[in-house]
Protein backbone atom coordinates (compact mmCIF):
# COMPACT_ATOMS: atom_id res chain seq x y z
CA UNK A 1 0.00 0.00 0.00
CA UNK A 2 1.35 3.52 -0.95
CA UNK A 3 2.05 4.59 2.35
CA UNK A 4 2.67 8.33 1.46
CA UNK A 5 0.03 10.42 -0.93
CA UNK A 6 0.69 13.88 -2.13
CA UNK A 7 -2.72 16.20 -1.84
CA UNK A 8 -2.54 18.95 -4.76
CA UNK A 9 -4.19 20.49 -1.66
CA UNK A 10 -2.61 19.61 1.37
CA UNK A 11 0.80 18.49 0.53
CA UNK A 12 2.58 14.61 1.35
CA UNK A 13 0.26 13.21 3.87
CA UNK A 14 0.21 9.62 5.53
CA UNK A 15 -2.40 6.92 3.68
CA UNK A 16 -4.15 6.85 7.36
CA UNK A 17 -5.98 10.24 6.24
CA UNK A 18 -7.44 8.60 3.23
CA UNK A 19 -10.36 6.56 2.97
CA UNK A 20 -9.89 5.12 -0.25
CA UNK A 21 -12.88 4.51 -2.82
CA UNK A 22 -12.48 2.47 -5.36
CA UNK A 23 -11.59 2.07 -9.07
CA UNK A 24 -11.72 5.46 -10.85
CA UNK A 25 -11.31 4.61 -14.68
CA UNK A 26 -14.66 3.39 -14.89
CA UNK A 27 -17.77 5.45 -16.37
CA UNK A 28 -21.41 5.66 -15.00
CA UNK A 29 -23.53 4.35 -16.97
CA UNK A 30 -26.92 5.82 -18.34
CA UNK A 31 -29.72 5.41 -16.30
CA UNK A 32 -31.27 3.37 -18.78
CA UNK A 33 -28.47 1.22 -19.61
CA UNK A 34 -29.13 -2.34 -19.81
CA UNK A 35 -28.89 -4.36 -16.18
CA UNK A 36 -25.48 -5.85 -17.31
CA UNK A 37 -23.99 -2.57 -17.61
CA UNK A 38 -25.43 -1.02 -14.08
CA UNK A 39 -24.59 -4.92 -12.30
CA UNK A 40 -21.21 -4.38 -13.52
CA UNK A 41 -20.63 -0.93 -12.96
CA UNK A 42 -22.12 -1.29 -9.18
CA UNK A 43 -21.01 -5.34 -8.27
CA UNK A 44 -18.24 -6.30 -10.38
CA UNK A 45 -14.60 -5.47 -9.45
CA UNK A 46 -11.32 -6.54 -10.85
CA UNK A 47 -8.03 -6.87 -8.81
CA UNK A 48 -5.34 -5.99 -11.22
CA UNK A 49 -1.72 -6.23 -10.68
CA UNK A 50 -0.16 -3.14 -12.20
CA UNK A 51 -0.96 0.58 -12.49
CA UNK A 52 -4.61 1.42 -11.34
CA UNK A 53 -6.32 4.51 -11.21
CA UNK A 54 -9.07 5.23 -7.89
CA UNK A 55 -10.53 7.70 -6.09
CA UNK A 56 -8.97 8.42 -2.53
CA UNK A 57 -11.12 10.83 -0.11
CA UNK A 58 -8.82 13.03 2.15
CA UNK A 59 -11.37 12.38 5.00
CA UNK A 60 -8.96 14.25 7.37
CA UNK A 61 -7.43 16.70 5.25
CA UNK A 62 -9.16 19.22 3.07
CA UNK A 63 -12.10 16.27 2.31
CA UNK A 64 -11.46 16.72 -1.58
CA UNK A 65 -12.09 13.36 -3.39
CA UNK A 66 -8.51 12.84 -5.41
CA UNK A 67 -8.00 10.41 -8.36
CA UNK A 68 -5.11 8.19 -7.46
CA UNK A 69 -2.56 6.58 -9.83
CA UNK A 70 -0.76 3.74 -8.37
CA UNK A 71 1.11 0.52 -8.86
CA UNK A 72 -0.25 -2.42 -6.53
CA UNK A 73 2.34 -4.27 -7.08
CA UNK A 74 5.32 -1.49 -6.30
CA UNK A 75 3.41 0.85 -4.46
CA UNK A 76 4.93 3.32 -6.53
CA UNK A 77 2.40 6.61 -6.89
CA UNK A 78 2.64 7.96 -10.55
CA UNK A 79 -0.31 10.74 -9.97
CA UNK A 80 -2.68 12.78 -7.70
CA UNK A 81 -5.68 15.13 -8.92
CA UNK A 82 -8.27 16.68 -7.72
CA UNK A 83 -11.10 14.44 -8.60
CA UNK A 84 -13.00 17.53 -10.18
CA UNK A 85 -10.23 18.19 -12.53
CA UNK A 86 -9.60 14.13 -13.53
CA UNK A 87 -13.27 14.45 -14.86
CA UNK A 88 -12.48 18.37 -16.28
CA UNK A 89 -9.52 16.27 -18.48
CA UNK A 90 -12.27 13.17 -19.13
CA UNK A 91 -14.59 15.33 -21.11
CA UNK A 92 -11.82 17.57 -23.01
CA UNK B 1 -40.98 27.09 27.75
CA UNK B 2 -37.89 28.83 28.19
CA UNK B 3 -34.77 27.07 29.52
CA UNK B 4 -31.08 28.22 30.93
CA UNK B 5 -28.09 26.01 30.09
CA UNK B 6 -25.43 26.60 31.96
CA UNK B 7 -22.42 27.36 29.50
CA UNK B 8 -19.87 24.54 30.74
CA UNK B 9 -16.09 24.40 28.85
CA UNK B 10 -15.39 21.05 27.73
CA UNK B 11 -12.67 20.38 29.54
CA UNK B 12 -13.81 21.78 32.56
CA UNK B 13 -13.29 18.78 34.40
CA UNK B 14 -9.93 17.89 33.12
CA UNK B 15 -8.98 21.60 34.22
CA UNK B 16 -10.45 22.40 37.12
CA UNK B 17 -7.78 21.89 39.70
CA UNK B 18 -5.95 25.20 40.50
CA UNK B 19 -3.75 26.43 37.78
CA UNK B 20 -0.54 25.00 37.97
CA UNK B 21 3.23 26.81 37.24
CA UNK B 22 3.68 26.44 33.91
CA UNK B 23 6.76 24.46 33.06
CA UNK B 24 9.06 25.40 29.72
CA UNK B 25 6.50 23.41 27.52
CA UNK B 26 2.76 24.68 28.57
CA UNK B 27 -0.24 23.84 27.18
CA UNK B 28 -3.14 26.38 27.22
CA UNK B 29 -6.94 26.39 26.88
CA UNK B 30 -8.80 29.75 26.22
CA UNK B 31 -12.59 29.76 27.87
CA UNK B 32 -13.58 31.78 24.85
CA UNK B 33 -12.58 31.84 21.82
CA UNK B 34 -14.57 32.75 18.77
CA UNK B 35 -13.98 31.38 15.38
CA UNK B 36 -16.28 30.66 12.20
CA UNK B 37 -15.90 28.52 9.32
CA UNK B 38 -16.00 30.43 6.09
CA UNK B 39 -17.03 28.67 2.69
CA UNK B 40 -16.54 30.45 -0.35
CA UNK B 41 -19.03 29.99 -3.67
CA UNK B 42 -17.41 28.80 -6.39
CA UNK B 43 -15.39 31.29 -8.12
CA UNK B 44 -15.25 33.43 -4.90
CA UNK B 45 -12.67 32.05 -3.25
CA UNK B 46 -10.07 34.52 -4.48
CA UNK B 47 -12.10 37.73 -3.53
CA UNK B 48 -13.37 35.60 -0.43
CA UNK B 49 -9.59 34.80 0.98
CA UNK B 50 -8.25 38.79 0.38
CA UNK B 51 -11.23 39.85 2.14
CA UNK B 52 -10.59 38.36 4.75
CA UNK B 53 -6.79 38.32 4.71
CA UNK B 54 -6.94 42.41 4.90
CA UNK B 55 -8.17 42.35 8.65
CA UNK B 56 -4.85 42.02 10.87
CA UNK B 57 -6.96 40.82 13.45
CA UNK B 58 -8.53 37.83 11.74
CA UNK B 59 -6.40 34.59 11.54
CA UNK B 60 -7.51 32.63 8.55
CA UNK B 61 -6.75 28.46 9.18
CA UNK B 62 -6.81 26.59 5.78
CA UNK B 63 -9.21 24.07 5.79
CA UNK B 64 -9.77 23.31 2.06
CA UNK B 65 -9.83 24.83 -1.19
CA UNK B 66 -12.19 28.09 -0.98
CA UNK B 67 -13.08 27.10 3.07
CA UNK B 68 -10.91 28.35 5.96
CA UNK B 69 -11.78 28.78 9.67
CA UNK B 70 -11.29 32.09 10.99
CA UNK B 71 -10.25 32.80 14.29
CA UNK B 72 -10.36 36.05 16.13
CA UNK B 73 -9.01 36.83 19.80
CA UNK B 74 -11.12 40.03 20.23
CA UNK B 75 -14.65 39.33 18.28
CA UNK B 76 -17.70 37.79 20.38
CA UNK B 77 -19.44 35.07 18.13
CA UNK B 78 -22.58 37.22 16.60
CA UNK B 79 -20.23 40.11 15.74
CA UNK B 80 -17.32 38.18 14.27
CA UNK B 81 -19.88 36.50 11.73
CA UNK B 82 -22.29 39.06 10.99
CA UNK B 83 -18.44 40.62 10.25
CA UNK B 84 -17.44 38.24 7.72
CA UNK B 85 -20.56 38.32 6.02
CA UNK B 86 -20.10 41.73 5.63
CA UNK B 87 -16.33 41.16 4.64
CA UNK B 88 -17.47 38.55 2.07
CA UNK B 89 -19.99 40.29 0.76
CA UNK B 90 -22.26 37.67 -0.37
CA UNK B 91 -19.25 35.39 -1.47
CA UNK B 92 -19.21 32.89 1.24
CA UNK B 93 -21.27 30.75 3.63
CA UNK B 94 -20.50 31.56 7.41
CA UNK B 95 -21.41 29.33 10.01
CA UNK B 96 -19.97 30.15 13.56
CA UNK B 97 -18.07 27.27 15.34
CA UNK B 98 -17.23 28.84 18.64
CA UNK B 99 -19.22 26.78 20.73
CA UNK B 100 -18.69 23.48 18.57
CA UNK B 101 -15.06 23.90 18.74
CA UNK B 102 -11.92 23.96 21.20
CA UNK B 103 -8.31 25.67 20.83
CA UNK B 104 -5.23 24.55 22.42
CA UNK B 105 -2.08 26.41 22.24
CA UNK B 106 1.04 24.37 23.21
CA UNK B 107 4.08 25.93 23.41
CA UNK B 108 8.16 25.57 24.47
CA UNK B 109 11.10 24.58 23.02
CA UNK B 110 9.81 20.62 22.51
CA UNK B 111 6.48 21.75 21.25
CA UNK B 112 7.63 19.83 17.98
CA UNK B 113 8.86 16.83 19.61
CA UNK B 114 5.64 16.31 21.45
CA UNK B 115 3.27 17.09 18.52
CA UNK B 116 5.62 14.54 16.33
CA UNK B 117 4.03 11.80 18.29
CA UNK B 118 0.85 11.94 16.87
CA UNK B 119 0.90 14.07 13.95
CA UNK B 120 2.39 12.82 10.46
CA UNK B 121 3.26 15.81 8.88
CA UNK B 122 6.95 17.90 8.77
CA UNK B 123 7.28 20.00 11.71
CA UNK B 124 10.49 21.39 10.91
CA UNK B 125 10.52 25.63 10.82
CA UNK B 126 11.91 25.84 7.30
CA UNK B 127 9.16 23.45 6.22
CA UNK B 128 6.00 24.42 8.57
CA UNK B 129 6.65 28.32 8.21
CA UNK B 130 5.12 30.95 10.45
CA UNK B 131 1.11 31.29 9.88
CA UNK B 132 1.19 27.71 8.10
CA UNK B 133 -1.90 25.82 8.83
CA UNK B 134 -3.31 22.11 8.17
CA UNK B 135 -6.07 20.30 8.66
CA UNK B 136 -4.43 16.96 10.14
CA UNK B 137 -4.81 13.98 12.34
CA UNK B 138 -3.46 13.49 15.53
CA UNK B 139 -3.67 10.21 16.85
CA UNK B 140 -7.13 8.98 15.07
CA UNK B 141 -8.28 12.66 16.15
CA UNK B 142 -8.55 15.11 13.53
CA UNK B 143 -7.71 18.56 14.09
CA UNK B 144 -6.65 21.45 12.48
CA UNK B 145 -3.02 22.36 13.14
CA UNK B 146 -1.24 25.70 12.47
CA UNK B 147 1.94 27.51 13.81
CA UNK B 148 1.18 31.22 15.57
CA UNK B 149 4.10 31.87 16.90
CA UNK B 150 7.65 30.33 16.87
CA UNK B 151 7.48 27.68 18.90
CA UNK B 152 3.48 27.76 19.41
CA UNK B 153 1.06 25.88 17.89
CA UNK B 154 -2.65 25.97 18.18
CA UNK B 155 -4.67 22.64 17.54
CA UNK B 156 -8.37 23.31 16.63
CA UNK B 157 -10.70 20.35 17.84
CA UNK B 158 -14.37 19.20 17.47
CA UNK B 159 -15.89 19.78 20.86
CA UNK B 160 -16.71 16.39 21.57
CA UNK B 161 -13.06 15.32 20.79
CA UNK B 162 -11.63 17.88 23.42
CA UNK B 163 -10.87 15.52 26.21
CA UNK B 164 -9.61 12.41 24.28
CA UNK B 165 -7.38 14.91 22.51
CA UNK B 166 -6.64 16.69 26.07
CA UNK B 167 -5.39 12.80 27.06
CA UNK B 168 -3.28 12.65 24.33
CA UNK B 169 -1.44 15.52 24.28
CA UNK B 170 -0.74 15.10 27.91
CA UNK B 171 0.15 11.86 27.34
CA UNK B 172 2.64 13.03 24.31
CA UNK B 173 4.06 15.59 26.40
CA UNK B 174 4.56 13.55 30.01
CA UNK B 175 8.93 12.83 29.05
CA UNK B 176 8.86 16.94 28.52
CA UNK B 177 7.05 17.44 32.06
CA UNK B 178 4.16 19.17 29.81
CA UNK B 179 1.52 21.12 32.27
CA UNK B 180 -1.80 22.54 31.16
CA UNK B 181 -4.26 25.08 32.67
CA UNK B 182 -7.02 27.78 31.31
CA UNK B 183 -5.17 30.67 30.15
CA UNK B 184 -7.99 33.26 31.04
ZN1 LIG C 1 -6.01 17.17 0.98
Amino acid sequence: MASLITCPHCGVRPKEEFAIRGDASRGRPEPMDSDEAWHDYVYVRANPRGRTQEHWHHVAGCRRFLVVERDTATHEVYSVVDAAEFALRATR
Amino acid sequence: MVRDYNNRHALEQKLRSAPVAPAADHLMVGHWRTMALVLARADREEAVRRAIASQPDLSMRFAAPGEWLVVSEVEAPSGLVRRLEELCDGGAYVVDQSDGRVVFRITGPNVRSILAKGIGLDLHPATFTLGGSANVLCGHVPVNLARTDEDTFELIVPRSYAESLFDDLMRMGLAFDLTAAFSD
